[in-house]
Parts: C-alpha cells; sequence; structure tokens
C-alpha cells in the first residue's frame, strides 16, 4: 500500500486503512440485512451469516458426498504442484538451451508465441478426448498453461545474461559446470521466477474451471456441484476458499522467492 | 555468437512455422492421424461452414462486449481511485477483496444469477478484463511520479485538466499494457463460459465436436480461437500505436 502523504486538512479524519475496513463492515452489515429481510432473494444472494454456517458445514461434514473443505482445498492443490512442477522440469532446461541458440530460437520463436497466446481452457475437450475424463487430463492442462509462460521466461533469463559475467566468470577459471551454477542460472534465475509466479497464477485460473467438468473433488468441482443443487452459501463459501488459497499461494511464493534469490530486485516491481 | 537481423529473424520464423506443418502432415499421413489438412477441411470445407463463422461471431461478440464494459469501467475506477485517495479507499476495499477470486469460479454463480444466456457470459467476460484493467491503473497512478504533477500545476493546469494532460498520457503505457493483458482473460473467460453453459459459440463448438467425435474440427476451433486472440491483441496495439506515441512525447 502506497504510504500517504501528511494531510493538510488535519488528522482528526480516518486513516485509509480504517476508511477501508468500516467500507467492508458497512458493505457486509447491509448485506446480511438485504438478505433476511428478503430484499435480495436469499435463495440467489444468500447472506453473511448464512455462508458461515455453510463454511462451517462444508468443513465438518463436507459437500458434495462427504468431501471436507480440506479434502477440496488438496485435491486442487496436487493437480496445481504435480501440473506446475512437471512443467517447470521440462521448460527450464529447454527455455536455458534455447536462449542461447538463437537462430533455432528465431525458428520456434512464433511457434511459442501462438502456443503461449492460446486459451488453455479451449484445450480441455481435446485433453479429455485424449487422456480420457480423469486426473492426467486436468494435470495435462496445468503442464500447457504452465509450461508456454515458464518456457519464454527462461528463454528471455537465458538471453539476457551479461556476456561480461560469463567473461569474469572464465577469466577466473572456472569450469563449464561452475560457470553455468554459479554465474549464468544466478543471473538467469529472477526472470524464471517471475515466470514461476506468472505459471502460477494462470494455473490456480485455469484449474478452477477444469475441475467443473467431470469430478466432485477440488474447489471447482465444490462451486460447480454447489450451484446444481441450489446451494448458494456453499458456493459463495468456496469461492472464498478459493480466494484464500490464491492469496496465500501468491504470498508463498513472495517468501520463496525472497528466500531463494536474495539479490532478485523481482519482487520489487508491481505485481 | 552472433544474433541473427530482424529480416533473418522473421525469414527464420517462416521457415520454423512451415517446417512444423510439414512435419505434421507427413506424420499424420503416415499414421493416419489428423494432419493439417484435415482440421482445414473441417472447418472450411463442408457444407455448413457458414455455422463455424456463426459461432465465431457470436464468440467475439461475447469478448469484445464484456472486454469492452470491463474496460471502461476499470479504466475509470482505477483512475478515479488514484486521483482521489479517499473516494478511492472506500471503492477499493471491496475490490481488493473479490480480486484473489478468479473470475472463472464466478461461473455457478453468474449462471444463478443471471441464467444461461448472454448475461451471466457478459458478467464472467467483464470480471475477467476488469480486474487487471484496474489493478495495473491504479498502481501506475498511485507511483505517479509527483514531479508531473508538479510541472502541470505550475503551467497553470488545475483539477479535471491536469488529470487528462498530464495524468492519464503519463500512465498511458501501463494502461495499454493492462488492457492486453485485459483481453487475454477475456478469451479465456469467454471459452470458460461456453464449455460450462452454452449452446452455440466457439467453446460449445469444440465441446459439441468432441462428442460427435469430430477430433478435425475441435482442433480448428482451438487454433481458430488461438488465432483470434492474436489478431485482437494485433488490433488492439495498432490502435494505441499512435496515442502512445504522442504520449511519449
Amino acid at each position: 500500500m502506497k504510504s500517504t502523504p501528511p494531510s493538510i486538512e488535519g488528522r482528526r479524519r480516518l486513516s485509509p486503512f480504517w476508511l477501508q475496513v468500516i467500507t467492508i463492515g458497512v458493505l457486509v452489515i447491509l448485506w446480511e440485512i438485504a438478505g433476511r429481510t428478503g430484499l435480495i432473494l436469499a435463495y440467489k444472494y444468500s447472506y453473511p451469516s448464512d455462508v458461515l454456517l455453510a463454511l462451517y458445514d462444508l468443513v465438518v461434514d463436507g459437500f458434495p458426498n462427504g468431501v471436507r473443505a480440506f479434502g477440496h482445498v488438496e485435491a486442487t492443490f496436487t493437480r496445481i504442484i504435480l501440473g506446475f512442477l512437471l512443467a517447470s522440469i521440462c521448460a527450464i532446461p529447454l527455455g536455458l538451451l534455447l536462449g542461447r541458440l538463437p537462430f533455432v530460437l528465431a525458428m520456434v520463436d512464433p511457434l511459442i508465441t501462438f502456443a503461449r497466446s492460446m486459451a488453455v481452457i479451449s484445450l480441455l475437450p481435446l485433453a479429455i478426448a485424449l487422456f480420457g475424463v480423469g486426473e492426467t487430463a486436468r494435470v495435462a492442462l496445468i503442464f500447457y498453461a504452465c509450461f508456454w509462460i515458464v518456457l519464454s521466461n527462461a528463454i528471455q533469463g537465458a538471453a539476457q545474461v551479461d556476456p561480461l559475467l560469463l567473461n569474469v566468470g572464465r577469466s577466473l577459471g572456472l569450469t563449464r559446470f561452475q560457470l553455468f551454477a554459479r554465474v549464468f542460472l544466478p543471473a538467469a534465475l529472477p526472470m524464471i521466477f517471475a515466470g514461476m509466479r506468472v505459471a502460477v497464477g494462470m494455473a490456480f485460473m485455469v484449474i478452477v474451471a477444469v475441475e467443473m467438468v467431470g469430478t466432485v473433488e477440488g474447489l471447482g468441482a465444490l462451486i460447480s456441484q454447489a450451484r446444481t443443487f441450489y446451494r448458494t452459501p456453499i458456493a459463495i463459501s468456496g469461492m472464498v476458499l478459493i480466494g484464500l488459497v490464491g492469496f496465500l499461494i501468491a504470498v508463498g511464493m513472495a517468501f520463496l522467492e525472497r528466500w531463494l534469490m536474495p539479490w532478485s530486485r523481482s519482487q520489487e516491481r508491481k505485481s | 555468437m552472433t544474433a541473427p537481423s530482424p529480416t533473418m529473424r522473421t525469414a527464420l520464423g517462416f521457415t520454423g512455422a512451415i517446417l512444423f506443418i510439414a512435419i505434421w502432415h507427413l506424420a499424420a499421413a503416415s499414421t493416419g492421424a489428423t494432419g493439417p489438412l484435415d482440421v482445414l477441411r473441417a472447418g472450411f470445407g463442408r457444407g455448413d461452414a457458414g455455422d463455424v463463422l456463426t459461432h465465431a461471431a457470436l464468440s467475439m461478440r461475447r469478448v469484445l462486449g464484456g472486454f469492452a464494459i470491463g474496460a471502461g469501467v476499470g479504466v475509470t475506477l482505477g483512475i478515479l481511485t488514484g486521483w482521489l485517495p479517499r473516494l478511492g479507499a472506500v471503492l477499493r476495499a471491496p475490490i481488493e477483496l473479490l480480486r484473489p477470486i478468479p473470475p472463472l469460479a464466478w461461473i455457478p454463480l453468474a449462471i444463478l444469477w443471471f441464467g444461461i444466456g448472454e448475461g451471466s457470459k457478459l458478467y464472467i467476460v467483464f470480471l475477467g478484463a476488469f480486474f487487471p484493467v484496474f489493478t495495473i491503473t491504479y498502481s501506475a497512478m498511485a507511483v505517479l511520479d509527483p514531479i508531473y504533477l508538479r510541472v502541470g500545476r505550475s503551467l497553470g493546469l488545475n483539477g479535471a485538466r491536469l488529470l487528462t494532460r498530464v495524468a492519464v498520457p503519463a500512465i498511458l503505457p501501463d494502461i495499454v499494457l493492462s488492457l492486453r493483458i485485459a483481453l487475454t482473460y477475456s478469451f479465456a473467460a469467454m471459452v470458460a463460459s461456453e464449455l460450462i453453459a452454452a449452446n452455440a459459440g466457439l467453446g460449445f463448438m469444440i465441446l459439441d465436436a468432441r462428442e460427435r467425435g469430430e477430433f478435425a474440427l475441435m482442433l480448428f476451433g482451438v487454433l481458430m480461437i488461438g488465432a483470434l486472440a492474436i489478431l485482437s491483441d494485433t488490433v488492439l496495439r495498432l490502435i494505441f500505436a499512435r496515442p502512445l506515441a504522442r504520449a511519449a512525447r
């Protein structure tokens, strides 16, 4: 949050933070009143206390078929991590290699651009046709979503390594492996990691839609099933969980980045 | 190691793309799998070719409609919240709270609220476009160098004129970037909403092709969505090329 300049009008006015807290509070209370008095249709829009009850039920009893909140989070998480890790393992070495081969890169560049800008979710029916309705199809889509983003960033990272750094390393007598591990990789890593962060975000967006088809486990399945049974409060609790998990993933990645690369500046960029 | 020249790069790019299609064609021809010609034939070479165009037109209407509304509201609110800090804090609170929820997670609720018609699709695309545009526009306003504003003021600009003559041109590059990101999200949102509940549009066409076992048509639909996304991005870039050049001066 940006720091606010000292107000000229005096210090008795509320700070922006408290203004925001009050805004949220007022909105929640208005929503509760509107829902309870029937001003808005409760079965369509629900209201906060009902959502909280549903969230409690979800954690204790589960929905649908007794799958509890934690089970849904776990299912979604597993799919994201699997697809994301597999994609990173494939894309990073390939991207680093391509980044050092400008002529080969120029040849595959249009293909990468096209593959990257394709709407990942449009591949869902294709993945189902190839792999059947199951975990493979879902993980494959997450893989696809992450692969091209990490790949293009790894290429950029490798291509942007300052030749001066490599020359210095060479004149210091580093072996080829040392040069790679000590100089080249650390120089390319911030760019790669920025790509990995974007990739996780994309994976998270894709998985929710992917889970709405052919499964009852996972956060996407949860909200989709809740709609089928007209259980609006459960759908909203599911969205709250999704928002929470997404937020935690973003925070986790930021921490990981700072821990892995204290020299990196990419966390200063606008997210 | 010398980098290839731009002309060389374009030539290599074309070669690579043609090579890819040729290899695909040969591999498909020798194994009997779906080749590039099958895909083209599935899309254009049939009696119901008009069908594909109808689906595409409907999808584009959804994307552009939702994108226009989402981007318009996003830019307006982003500039407003950045310009008026106190009103901005109030408006930003609910938006920031909803932002971590991916637009596609709204699909079930949107269907419940607006039915399976155009309303729910427009809403999902709207959300897909709104959040990136709003977030980027607002943060660009928030980090806008105060020097610009001071110079503007000392030149006698005030209020609305300071905003439209100084602040908005200064953040225009960020706005254009946010619009391009939003366009990508709009396409994703359109496809997802058409896959989950629709009876027309490219997303529906792909799903329908799968159910009828028409692999080539499915592939055609997927490639067509990709091509439309790239085309829209190019048009967007062309539209803003001149204003961007002017704002950079």
